[in-house]
């Protein structure tokens, strides 16, 4: 008895191995500005915001980090790229990768380590939904041999953007054809692509971030400043606009938006509204929307890549 | 795709036995087969007296699509493919070229944005003079009768030094010669138009030495915007379509695509329309063969929303869909255009330029 009791109030592990272990179920510490919460696999991040609003960029910046061998502050991994919006630059990665792996000053770069990244990195485009689906659908027989092959499996998937084929979906009369009304095409298509994602989750634990644009437009996010100015001198009466708050409406079915289990809001900074030339940079806000977060980054992009603005 | 009728001759393990269990659940092509639940459907097939059969033809359905689709690519093939086969085009006007990164990228949509009068048609008009100068086929979409081979004859004039001259009149005809131009009213005239020069693009260009690396639609917005209007989504379909098609174009085809969008603010009140964007698209060598492209410009329309706020004429949708958006703007009077890098795929955004584009 008294053993028990000691051996209840000693306690299982050490701080230190308990960090180890948290460490080790945690593989993805990504540099910011993903860095506010800890993602693990199995997680569905939803980056959200109108364009442009740096979208692709985080997701080549997070995919920079995740090819890079640990030594390099990277997380050693395949990253596959799914790409529907079809405008994926691979110029723009390497650069941001070389600017990694490059120390200040030095002129040239490991080779070895660049083609490593580079080889790393897995990429396919698709042109319509049932592309889309036929990719997800044959992914794991893909993933599988790489996984033999190399030996290190995929553990991020990017898809640029969810809703790309949203309008041609709607607009399908695919299924209306044979008479079946009794759900949308567009429901159809997203229940398939949701249930392929989450078979290959179970077989292949990876960290989904995908990017939605925002389609409707709020009328407040694509003015410039100076127009806004004078619409809020006119609108002075109307106190209850707030301009902290960006509405966008939501296009995609519930079934897909019940998968997401983190959601970050990405949109363009009223102090350095798009456009404004400062320094070759461009500013925007990042606000974690689930979990909510009370606080705003300011994100800048550069020509290395995506930093968070203090 | 197919239907799985069509498949059972090529493969027998698709019968009619097959077939008929897949009816039952709905399915009748190779589509619907890609929507259906797989494993409900291999766990209706183990009930099945001819089960065995049954999990065989679902297996060789799906090494069918898996056949069908391209192998994943890694970063070093992608950029193997982006430097061989993806040039840069110079568009004839430096400030815009260093703005770009050198000019028009051959496999990405560009679109040029602005209000009324503000440069979008001359620079469509400069660039394919440009383009037609280096040796390049361009095809010119025209939608508003704009496309003007007197002022291409005057960039041709300017840039070699003499404006009356035997030398200049054989260039200009060469250049006009490369430079075919259509005249496009509706949007289905422009998907044919493009469903064709695909086609062409697939088969016969070997002919001459020439490519297609310019593609150049002037402008888009008036074709698309008499779609949208209504309740329905057909309108934002085949207006994200286009896009889509036009990508593809650029991507297969090695063409940098030069556009116009409808992303713009404008600069005063109450406007009403405010014009249009211009997209190009420049294609680039094909391996092996000389080299021949084709650049698109594709003009767009803005137009006056409420509280003297111009809304894109295409709407937010539009906004993903080109990889390149610049905006011109351009003062009372003045000769001066100003060039405004609003968004860039591969670059930091937001570097503006001022260019003298001769107006």
């Amino acid at each position: 008895m008294k053993k028990e009791i000691e051996g209840w109030i000693g306690g299982d592990e050490s701080g230190g191995e308990m960090l180890s272990r948290v460490r080790s179920v945690r593989p993805f510490v990504f540099p910011p500005p993903l860095h506010r919460v800890p993602l693990r696999l199995g997680n569905v991040v939803e980056l959200v915001g109108p364009s442009p609003s740096a979208k692709t960029h985080i997701l080549i910046h997070a995919a920079v980090t995740a090819v890079l061998p640990k030594h390099h502050g990277g997380l050693d991994h395949f990253v596959l790229f799914l790409d529907l919006d079809c405008r994926f630059d691979i110029a723009r990665f390497s650069q941001l990768l070389l600017h990694r792996i490059t120390p200040d000053g030095a002129q040239d770069c490991d080779q070895t380590l660049y083609d490593l990244c580079m080889s790393r990195f897995l990429y396919a485009r698709c042109y319509d939904t049932f592309q889309f689906l036929h990719t997800l659908r044959t992914l794991h027989c893909r993933l599988e041999k790489l996984k033999q092959l190399h030996g290190v499996g995929v553990h991020l998937l990017m898809i640029d953007s969810i809703g790309a084929f949203h309008w041609m979906d709607r607009a399908s009369m695919f299924l209306s054809q044979r008479g079946n009304k009794k759900k949308l095409f567009l429901q159809t298509v997203s229940e398939a692509v949701v249930q392929n994602i989450r078979k290959l989750l179970q077989v292949h634990p990876m960290l989904v971030i995908a990017t939605k644009s925002v389609i409707f437009g709020n009328k407040y996010s694509t003015v410039s400043n100076e127009v806004k100015r004078n619409v809020e001198e006119r609108c002075s009466k109307n106190l209850t606009r707030n301009h902290q708050t960006f509405q966008y409406r939501e296009y995609m079915p519930s079934v897909w938006q019940s998968f997401v289990t983190h959601r970050i809001l990405v949109r363009s900074s009223d102090d350095h509204p798009v456009g404004t030339n400062y320094q070759n940079s461009t500013f925007y806000l990042l606000e974690w929307l689930l979990p909510r977060l009370s606080f705003i980054d300011k994100i800048v992009v550069k020509d290395a890549g995506v930093f968070v603005d203090t | 795709m197919a239907p799985l009728k069509s498949l059972e001759k090529e493969y027998p393990l698709i019968d009619s036995n097959f077939q008929s269990f897949c009816a039952s659940h709905g399915i009748f092509s190779v589509e619907d087969f890609l929507l259906h639940d797989l494993d409900a459907l291999i766990a209706f097939a183990d009930n099945h007296s001819t089960s065995q059969t049954l999990k065989q033809g679902i297996d060789q359905l799906l090494s069918i699509i898996d056949a069908l689709q391209p192998p994943l690519l890694n970063g070093l093939q992608l950029l193997e493919d982006a430097q061989r086969n993806k040039h840069v085009l110079s568009t004839g006007c430096e400030g815009i070229d260093a703005l770009l990164g050198g000019g028009l990228h051959e496999g990405q949509l560009t679109e040029l944005v602005g209000p009324s009068s503000s440069g979008k048609t001359q620079a469509c008009l400069l660039f394919a003079s440009t383009a037609a100068k280096h040796n390049s086929l361009v095809i010119y979409l025209d939608t508003g009768n704009s496309f003007s081979p007197q002022r291409i004859a005057r960039f041709v004039g300017q840039s070699s030094g003499h404006v009356f001259d035997n030398k200049v009149d054989h260039m200009l005809k060469k250049v006009l010669d490369r430079i075919i131009c259509y005249s496009v009213f509706d949007v289905y005239q422009m998907f044919d138009v493009l469903h064709q020069l695909k086609n062409n693009l697939r088969s016969e260009i070997v002919k001459s030495n020439q490519y297609v690396r310019l593609l150049i639609v002037d402008s888009i917005s008036s074709l698309i915007t008499p779609v949208l209007g209504g309740s329905g989504p057909q309108g934002h379909a085949l207006m994200i379509s286009a896009g889509i098609l036009l990508k593809k174009l650029a991507h297969e085809h090695n063409i940098a695509v030069l556009g116009g969008g409808g992303g713009c603010a404008a600069q005063h009140e109450w406007v009403r329309e405010v014009e249009g964007v211009g997209w190009l698209v420049a294609m680039g060598e094909r391996e092996g063969a000389a080299p021949l492209g084709w650049v698109r410009e594709v003009t767009n329309h803005v137009v006056g929303g409420e509280d003297g706020i111009s809304k894109p004429a295409l709407g937010e949708s539009w906004k993903s869909v080109p990889h390149v958006r610049l905006l011109f703007s351009r003062d009372c009077g003045s000769h001066v255009c100003n060039i405004l890098m609003l968004k860039h795929s591969s670059m930091a955004s937001g570097r503006a330029a001022s260019s003298t584009l001769c107006l």
